[in-house]
């Protein structure tokens, strides 16, 4: 215990991080990879610049191509920021409460896993995080020392974006009970909170990309525009989206129930994150379905333009909720003190 | 205990300096030129005791091959000191000489008629005892005091009057002042001659002694 404690002494106390740029690695967007610089100043976060990124390499699926594949990245001036939260969207990544080292996992049974856990309240097990050890590797090896950036945390997709949302002033404003739904590409996330607690985590695997190929093959148009399709008021996609959307609804409604019942809460807020587009039909049938509105939450809500000028694209009120996840890693390093 | 999600899966060894100046590098790097710099430090210091040694080997031959040379050096050196100091001494000698002979050619200006010197000198000054302990090249002594010793005789009537008058005329005539300083007849030397009967019992017999100039060796 002495020599710990001795240690600690000896270890320099690491500084508050001020300036880093999230990136989200796997996020499988056209657009290339989501990237947001965020720098504190006089304690406001202000965003420095925004935007999608082209940069080689893709997250490996197998620990084979995993160490094979040695890439490199450079980041272009605007988002060159001392350090870097890396956020991963991995099918194989899991978040979940668990009392348990994770040990029993079905997933540690196939591949090694690196994990991390936190306490986050009291009365419920400790939150659990953990990643494929080769795709880990991977996103930890690619920012190179003696450059800017370099990694200075890795961060679970879903759970940066949940720290996003935490941050978010409409968020801290909805006293209560909040079940918020955070959609990528492949899956959503349900995440239920107690005032700012998270005390329930699931995932569904509906997500932005099964709603583009469903109104593509039903209208018979190209999926890259089915965007359109959901942003234009010509065309009422409800019919061809409602089928897609109820389960997961109907998931949220058993959270619900499950969390009235259980931890006796009621949810009163609803909020749904990452959606580019269709955020109004969402609204709709949601409203229709638990007769609670469903309230859109943009990434940089709370976050003010960088004093000395902002390099984001010309549409980022458009491309925002895809920038979920970078600009949330980003922000969990920024608050987590 | 947070409410904050950050689940960082991140290792400590994976979190590197964006900063180029790498300290596990620097560090290195800085022990390695410390080593060379000072392997370097040595050699030049070795370098130059080497040379030294060799300019020493170099300046011990040259002396030894001059020493004859300085020797035979340092001998004419004594051997020219020593000529200079009997040469000062001569030049010493040479302006330290009273000139007698002006003086003495107007003696018998001032001599009485009834005077006859029997004896005219001038006496050897008492040697001078040098200490042995502390020898001196140069003069021994640079002052030396020198008298004229004159005797005779006085005949006539008055012959008390003309040694009188001899004696002041060598005291006080500017003839001899260049030579003699003060002259005075001694106790007891002013007699009669009585060496010669009753003939000569009127001729005085006399002695004057003269204290002249003295001699300045400088």
């Amino acid at each position: 215990m002495k020599s710990e404690s001795f240690t600690a002494k000896l270890t320099p106390q690491r500084k508050p991080f001020t300036d880093i740029v999230g990136l989200e690695l796997g996020a499988g967007l056209a657009q290339g990879v989501p990237a947001v610089r965020l720098r504190k100043r006089d304690n406001k976060t202000e965003l420095v610049a925004a935007g999608f990124l082209t940069l080689p390499g893709s997250l490996p699926e197998s620990a084979d191509t995993g160490a094979s594949e040695a890439v490199i990245w450079h980041l272009p001036g605007p988002f060159q920021a001392a350090h870097a939260a890396l956020a991963v969207n991995s099918k194989h990544a899991f978040i979940r409460h668990s009392a348990s080292a994770g040990d029993d996992l079905p997933e540690k049974k196939q591949i090694a896993y690196r994990q991390t856990s936190r306490v986050i309240a009291p009365d419920l097990p400790p939150l659990l995080a953990g990643l494929p050890e080769f795709q880990a590797a991977w996103a930890a090896r690619l920012l190179p020392e003696g450059h800017r950036p370099t990694a200075c945390s890795l961060q679970i997709a879903a759970a940066a974006a949940m720290s996003g949302l935490i941050a978010a002033p409409t968020f801290a404003a909805a006293s209560g009970n909040a079940i918020a739904l955070f959609v990528f590409a492949e899956y959503t996330a349900l995440a239920a909170f107690q005032e700012t607690k998270l005390v329930l985590y699931r995932e569904h695997p509906v997500g932005a990309r099964h709603l583009r190929d469903a109104i593509g093959a039903q209208m018979g148009i190209d999926v890259s525009l089915a965007d359109s399709v959901l942003d234009d008021t010509l065309i009422d996609p409800t019919p061809i989206i409602e089928p897609v959307l109820r389960p997961l609804f109907r998931q949220v409604e058993i959270s619900s129930d499950y969390l009235l019942r259980r931890r006796n809460c009621p949810v009163k807020h609803f909020f749904v994150c990452g959606l580019n587009a269709g955020a109004r039909y969402w609204s709709a049938i949601f409203t229709r379905m638990m007769s609670q509105p469903l309230t859109p939450c943009q990434p940089f809500d709370g976050i003010e333009p960088a004093v000395t000028g902002t390099h984001v694209p010309k549409d980022l009120s458009t491309v925002a909720p895809l920038l979920m996840a970078a600009a949330g890693a980003a922000r969990a390093v920024l608050e987590d003190v | 205990m947070s409410a904050s999600l950050h689940l960082d899966l991140l290792n400590d060894d994976e979190r590197f300096s964006s900063s180029p100046i790498r300290l596990r590098v620097m560090v290195p790097l800085m022990g390695f030129l410390l080593v060379i710099g000072t392997l370097f430090g040595w050699s030049f210091l070795a370098f130059q005791a080497h040379a030294l040694s060799t300019q020493k080997t170099t300046v011990e031959t040259d002396i030894t091959g001059l020493k004859s040379a300085h020797a035979e050096i340092l001998r004419l050196r004594q051997q020219e000191k020593e000529m200079a100091a009997s040469l000062k001494q001569l030049a010493f000698y040479r302006s330290s000489q009273l000139k007698f002979g002006a003086s003495l050619a107007r003696l018998p200006e001032v001599v009485p008629a009834n005077v006859q010197f029997t004896e005219m000198r001038v006496p050897t000054p008492p040697p001078f005892m040098p200490d042995p302990k502390t020898p001196n090249l140069g003069p021994t002594n640079t002052f030396e005091s020198v008298s004229l010793r004159l005797a005779g005789k006085a005949g006539g009537d008055r012959p008390t009057d003309a040694v009188n008058g001899l004696l002041k005329a060598l005291d006080n005539n500017p003839a001899f002042s260049n030579l003699i300083h003060h002259a005075e007849i001694p106790k007891g030397a002013f007699r009669q001659d009585t060496a010669r009967g009753a003939v000569n019992r009127d001729t005085l017999l006399f002695e004057i002694n003269c204290t002249c100039q003295p001699r300045r060796f400088q």
